[in-house]
């Protein structure tokens, strides 16, 4: 109670059917804190870019899980999502953040496209991965009160 | 599994002369992308039709499915031919302006 922080914690299997799931709980915990649509709509992309990238690169098999830990905050939402797959493919590499707007359709990559994301769609965004110890992404959006609508 | 039927992705194609459509609906991410690639690929190599796809109903686009896009229009672009991406959502704009994507989409920049 000390630190106004309350956590919602879901575990799931690391498998592509169940990223939608934790959506879903987005939803409803955002809302419920009172973020505008299109904050709620900016962290389901990146919360499910975090998720891909779990059930992505992290596991070989299909037995891993992932865990997904929403922190309610007084005045901001920290969604953590955790794996103990082997590691992150090329996550300290910048060409993983890089976008199309200079680039030419011939030399565009695919891919690549969801860390960028979760940068560009956050607050904060933390990546801490250790080899052989899996990766946890920390994304927080803070909510805003006194803005006026333009 | 999916119980929540309204956001399941669901792809319709229409061709009308030489005009191919393709209208997309629901969530289209990485548990689904395997299904819009099976769709898109019969679609992609032919030449002899403008190929169109329609987002309106689309309520959802990961980096999975920007992605197959993106391959999309390599390959129409690589062969000359046309391909538009038409009525995106704000939402889905957002994320194509975002990233970069939305220059290739411009219909006068395809020709050069």
């Amino acid at each position: 109670m000390s630190d106004d922080v309350q956590r919602v914690v879901l575990q799931l299997p690391a498998s592509a059917e169940y990223v939608d799931i934790v959506r879903l709980n987005l939803y409803g915990i955002a809302s419920k804190m009172g973020f505008t649509y299109e904050d709620i709509e900016d962290m389901k992309v990146a919360v499910s870019e975090a998720c891909n990238n779990s059930v992505l690169y992290a596991y070989g098999q299909d037995d891993g899980l992932v865990d997904v830990i929403f922190e309610v905050g007084p005045d901001a939402l920290s969604i953590i999502v955790k794996d103990e797959g082997e590691s992150f493919d090329g996550v300290d590499s910048a060409a993983e953040r890089t976008t199309l707007h200079d680039k030419e359709l011939s030399d565009v990559q695919v891919g690549g496209l969801g860390f960028y994301l979760m940068q560009a769609l956050m607050d904060d965004v933390s990546v801490v991965s250790e080899a052989g110890r899996g990766t946890v992404v920390t994304l927080t959006k803070r909510l805003h009160y006194s803005e006026e609508k333009v | 599994m999916n119980t929540h039927k309204s956001e399941k992705f669901h792809a319709k194609t229409k061709t009308e002369g030489s005009v191919c459509t393709v209208f997309l609906s629901g969530e289209l991410d990485l548990s689904v992308a395997p299904d819009f690639r099976l769709v898109m690929e019969p679609l992609v190599g032919e030449a002899g039709l403008d190929l169109v796809i329609n987002l309106k109903e689309l309520r959802y686009i990961d980096s999975t499915g920007i992605g197959i896009l993106l391959s999309i229009l390599k390959a129409r672009h690589g062969m000359d031919v046309k391909f538009i991406v038409e009525e995106v959502p704000p939402q889905i704009q957002k994320l194509f302006d975002m990233t970069g994507i939305a220059k290739f989409f411009a219909p006068q920049e395809n020709s050069h």
